[in-house]
């Protein structure tokens, strides 16, 4: 088997080993056996088969904080997702999480399903078949079933999210033709199933109509961002984050929130940080609420910390250290409340979150499910009576 | 750090599979196509031998499987034949004898499940057998070898509870050679028959009998009484506990040290005190039973009495105990006659809701208190008598009319409701409490004198309000359930239960939580060699073990963990999804 | 549909899987559509297998154990009514009948019960139709 392609194509032959990867690492902090350099090294060296066979190529959480600092722009999380493709192929998994059933509910998505998964919209929402503007929902229907007990309350993200979009005149499309954007199962090594995933997501939204899509979850605008175009060439419509939309309107004043007193900090997800390096538009939303006073964990945008776990694959005791850590910044703050805009962070920092005690305790919620409590209605115009 | 898989490379060898399809005479081989099935094992992946015997439970069917696994070289054993629940230990017994570890061995069941119901269709059955078959094949593959866990039995028992039942616990077991120490919190031992009179139907003497039985327990060598004592902490597991019991009975106070194989719980109940209820507590003349009985027994009754009322169901069958105290019938009809007998003349009242007697001798007391001239009254619940004035105020339904009857001594029928201290004791032994506070066994029919926890007996009231006789009966069955462990040298688990892959575990507890049987444990662990985040170096975490003697193997665990350290050894999720895909031909 | 409907069935060994046997022995015939998994307790059956089922082409599931208070792991059975539950859920939003899914408590002593459940469940199957995940897509607009 030939490596000489990945190798290649993610410049790992530039590796100058000098382990400011390992350095940056958040991973390597908890588990001193875990070393992106050397990851690269056996491989290059030839060590490939038994990278593939190493649980650690199934722990990096590919948060792009190595490639960050790398002064030969070694892409080393495309490393590994390619390594983990060829490791897939030859039969090697990662331990997945939660027994497997996120894995299965995305698999079976590639198959031919007739889904029903639009029924939290309500009757006050506005949506339609075809138009411009197409919300691409996820996976928030299958948490809210999932994580139950989390009481992470997933669907609110969307219903926020719809009445936002209808606040600012837009109906957008929610399909049931929707699947899973096949992120995880990418990162998973499983590369059929997230092809077919992105060749019927394409399909749904040309077959709407839509120029634009929107996302409230990091990874998903990120797979559509950085991943599909490789898989099924350059997408026919823009891609954005729900908070990129909203931004420039509450700038201009047009969208108002209701008072949401408190202190509260926001965690940069690393796919809408690193990846997609939007780091203002959920900041500027937050900063349109009055009296919510946002303020910066110590490492924040470029240098945010992981939330620990990815891929619904091997989340384990060191996911768990990184979150404690992540956590215990978020309360250095003096905030009780962290936000952010991608749901799995949401759902990996809450699961560490239930262990802490009320001291140490933070609540974990989403920006656009925080500031869709308080959306202001459409001001009267001086054309009204 | 190792990550936990199933895989036959866990012997550093790839599978070497052996399938025996079995004809059992005509059972199976009548029905199915055997030589086929034959041949479809032969070309699945991992198989190096596949044959058919006639009756592969025979002697000689065995010797084949123990020939084959030598010539062979095999490294996993499937035989196609009748059902794991019963010939499964006979051929895990045959792959022993080989050298091959027992848990590597498969039974398909293609007879009480496939031959013998489907005796119609020949192709049908013999595609389903197919299928079963591969199922069983690619489960094979994934076998591990698992150890069973053997620990040494300490053969001693501690008995928590020094009347009528512990002491009969104790007595049982110390006469068949098993050292005893008997926890008692009181100062004597004795318990609730220290404070009664006569007992029913007898009439014996409760003082005299208990007294006997703890000159009885004295007099043995090998129990060790241990009174002012409570159990402070308890450690361990089924066949080595370790108690903590703090002592005062010789003026100082000592912790001491108590190691057992097994414990049995005996920590009877107390009678309910119906502080407020019927004048109970103001009114001197208001007695419960058991103080009358304290009267009674030391001639302190200040007689004569003209008139007695006793009332029954006082606090129970109501919202605050909602269940029948059960002896309290039989008690207030024994203590009636007593007064009666004493002295004719008095006037004895018995008020009932409903009354609760069973059995021959149970049925003729009841005639016989009637017979004595005790008058029972029924009342209902919804006008339940009233007391004013010296007299107790009860509606008769038959006569139409309430009844006014004065009284000299009113006496209250209570339950007996758990004895103080029993959340403690259940937090310590981490056994459970129903919803009454009574000790919860095991299974109400299967295992009643059982706790669901190994090693660890219940009897008499402190699981429910019981007669002497029953209390006695059910020490005798706790002081034989301890027997069957006491009596072995060693414990012995089953392979097939939960193990932990610590590098996985993140201490979430959830494990725990499903667990029944008190299996899952959390200890600190200082990660290896981490690295420092601003949060400081003591980054410990909490992780699981499971107590493989403990664990049933049930799987709850394996289910509710979130990340997969937990697996159900034997029935690991990839063990079972990898029959899923094969029974779909995959 | 004249072909047999393929049923993956999750059985536990103390009931289900003993009131399984006892059909055997009892002879009484039931159709041959069940692929018998045996487990410890019906609680060891998470959604995940039930979804990996279905997904593999099973055309129906059926988990079975004890009835509730029968449990010989005391609470096993209730943890898989939670389970079942949480699978049906998923299959709603997939928009897979949750008719496939069954859930049964069959006793050791229930041998003809097991055979009529599983006769029940086939015939309920076959009038539902095959499992067309995998089939090539039909999809509409």
């Amino acid at each position: 088997m030939n490596f000489q392609p990945i190798i290649q194509k993610t410049r790992a032959y530039l590796c100058l080993d000098c382990g400011k990867c390992t350095a940056s690492c958040p991973l390597a902090r908890v588990d001193l056996d875990y070393s992106p350099r050397r990851i690269v090294e056996r491989v290059i060296y030839g060590e490939a088969e038994a990278v593939m066979a190493d649980p650690h190529l199934w722990m990096c959480m590919t948060c792009g904080l190595c490639s960050a600092r790398c002064p030969s722009h070694v892409d080393f999380t495309r490393f590994i997702v390619e390594m983990r493709a060829e490791a897939f192929r030859h039969g090697e998994r990662g331990i997945y999480a939660h027994n497997g059933i996120l894995q299965e509910v995305m698999r079976i998505q590639t198959l031919n399903v007739h889904q029903n998964r639009t029924r939290w919209l309500a009757a006050d929402m506005e949506v339609a078949d075809r138009g411009d503007y197409f919300y691409f929902v996820g996976c928030l229907p299958f948490f809210d079933v999932i994580f139950a007990d989390l009481g992470v309350q997933a669907l609110e993200i969307a219903r926020s999210a719809v009445r936002l979009l209808n606040r600012i005149g837009i109906a957008p499309i929610v399909s049931n033709e929707e699947r899973c954007c096949g992120a995880d199962l990418l990162l998973g090594g499983d590369v059929d199933s997230f092809q077919r995933l992105a060749e019927l997501n394409l399909e749904t939204i040309q077959a709407s109509g839509a120029k634009k899509v929107i996302f409230t979850c990091a990874e998903c605008y990120n797979a559509f961002k950085n991943d599909y175009p490789a898989f099924v060439g350059p997408l026919p419509f823009e891609l954005m984050h729900l908070t990129e939309l909203l931004a420039p309107k509450v700038e201009a004043g047009e969208l108002r929130f209701a008072p949401l007193p408190g202190l509260v900090t926001y965690h940069d997800p690393c796919r809408l940080g690193r990846y997609l390096k939007v780091y203002e538009p959920p900041r500027t939303l937050l900063h349109g609420v009055p009296e919510l006073i946002l303020v910066e964990m110590e490492d924040n945008r470029e240098r945010a910390m992981c939330c620990g776990s990815t891929a619904w694959v091997n989340c384990s005791g060191c996911s768990k250290l990184i979150q404690r850590e992540k956590l215990r910044q978020a309360r250095e703050t003096g905030a009780r409340l962290m936000l952010t805009t991608c749901p799995k962070c949401q759902i990996h920092l809450s699961c560490a979150a239930r262990d802490l005690d009320d001291e140490q305790a933070v609540e974990v919620e989403d920006v656009i499910s925080w500031v869709g409590q308080a959306i202001e209605p459409q001001a009267r115009t001086e054309n009204d009576g | 750090m190792r990550q936990a898989r199933d895989r036959a490379e866990e012997t550093d060898e790839s599978p070497r599979i052996g399938v025996f399809v079995c004809h059992c005479g005509h059972n199976i081989a009548g029905y199915l196509d055997v030589p086929a099935l034959v041949e479809s094992a032969r070309a699945l992946p991992g198989v190096v031998w596949a044959g058919d015997s006639l009756f592969t439970c025979s002697d000689a069917g065995l010797a084949e499987i123990r020939a084959a696994i030598v010539q062979h070289r095999l490294n996993r054993v499937v035989v196609a034949s009748c059902t794991p629940r019963t010939h499964e230990p006979l051929f895990q017994a045959a792959c022993e004898e080989a050298g091959l570890n027992r848990y590597l061995f498969e039974l398909v069941n293609i007879r009480d499940q496939c031959s013998w119901v489907h005796m119609n269709d020949r192709e049908l059955a013999t595609a389903k057998a197919r299928d079963l078959i591969r199922m069983g094949v690619a489960r094979a593959a994934l076998l591990e070898p698992l150890s069973e866990t053997e620990l040494p039995v300490q053969p001693e028992a501690a008995i928590i509870g020094g009347g009528m039942a512990g002491l009969t616990a104790a007595l049982s077991l110390a006469r068949r050679g098993f050292a005893v120490t008997l926890i008692e919190r009181e100062p004597e031992l004795g318990g609730i028959l220290r404070h009664l009179d006569k007992l029913y139907p007898t009439m014996v003497d409760a003082r005299e009998l208990v007294a006997r039985r703890v000159a009885e327990v004295r007099e043995q060598a090998n129990i060790e009484v241990l009174t002012s004592a409570t159990v402070q902490a308890v450690k361990g597991y089924i066949g080595h506990y370790e108690l903590t019991v703090r002592s005062r009975q010789f003026g100082l106070e000592m912790d001491l040290p108590v190691r057992a194989g097994v414990i049995i719980v005996a920590t009877g109940a107390q009678e309910f005190k119906p502080f407020g209820l019927f004048g109970y507590g103001d009114d001197p003349r208001v007695l419960t039973q058991q103080e009358l009985e304290r009267l009674l027994a030391e001639s302190n009754l200040q007689s004569p009495i003209s008139n007695l009322v006793m009332i029954q169901c006082v606090g129970a069958r109501d919202e605050t105990h909602p269940y029948c105290g059960r002896i309290c019938c039989l008690t207030a009809m024994k203590n009636a006659m007593r007064l009666k007998q004493q002295n004719p003349q008095t006037e004895v009242y018995l008020l009932y809701r409903d009354i609760e007697v069973h059995g021959t001798h149970f049925e003729d007391y009841y005639a016989q208190a009637r017979d004595l001239g005790v008058i029972f009254t029924r009342y209902t619940p919804d006008a339940p008598p009233q007391v004013a004035d010296g007299r107790v105020l009860v509606y008769d339904e038959l006569l139409g009319m309430r009844l006014s009857i004065p009284y000299d001594l009113l006496v209250l029928s209570t339950p007996l409701v758990p004895a103080a201290g029993v959340h403690e004791l259940a937090r310590l032994l981490k056994v459970p409490v129903d919803e009454h506070g009574f000790f919860l066994e095991a299974h109400v029919k299967l295992r009643p004198l059982d706790f669901a926890t190994d090693g660890i007996y219940l009897c008499g009231s402190a699981h429910w309000p019981a007669h002497l006789d029953e209390a006695i009966s059910q020490a005798l069955g706790a002081a034989a359930r301890a027997t069957t462990i006491l009596s072995r040298e060693q414990v012995r688990s089953s392979g097939a239960v939960a193990r932990v892959e610590e590098s996985l575990c993140r201490g979430c507890e959830r494990c725990a939580q499903a667990c029944e049987f008190g299996a899952i444990e959390f200890v600190e662990l200082e990660r290896a060699g981490v690295l420092l985040y601003r949060s400081g170096p003591s980054l410990s975490q909490k992780i699981a073990r499971v107590n493989p003697v403990l664990c049933k193997g049930c799987g709850a665990c394996a289910v509710v963990c979130p990340t997969g350290a937990l697996q159900a050894s034997h029935f690991t999720s990839r063990q079972v999804t990898t029959m899923i895909q094969a029974a779909m031909g995959h | 549909m004249d072909d047999l409907p393929k049923i993956i069935a999750f059985a536990c060994n103390w009931c289900s899987y003993a009131g399984a046997d006892l059909a055997g022995v009892s002879r009484i015939q039931y159709p041959p559509s069940t692929r018998v998994i045996r487990v410890m307790c019906s609680g060891r059956v998470s959604p995940m297998f039930i979804l990996e089922a279905l997904r593999a082409g099973a055309d129906g599931v059926l988990v079975t154990g004890c009835h509730p208070g029968d449990c010989h792991y005391l609470s096993g059975n209730e943890k898989a009514v939670h389970n079942i539950e949480l699978a049906r859920s998923l299959l709603a939003l997939l928009g897979i009948e949750p008719e496939r899914l069954r859930l049964e408590w069959i006793s050791a002593a229930e041998g003809a019960r097991f055979a009529q459940v599983v006769k029940e469940f086939t015939e309920q199957i076959r009038q539902l139709g095959a499992n067309k995940l995998q089939a090539a897509g039909d999809r509409q607009p």
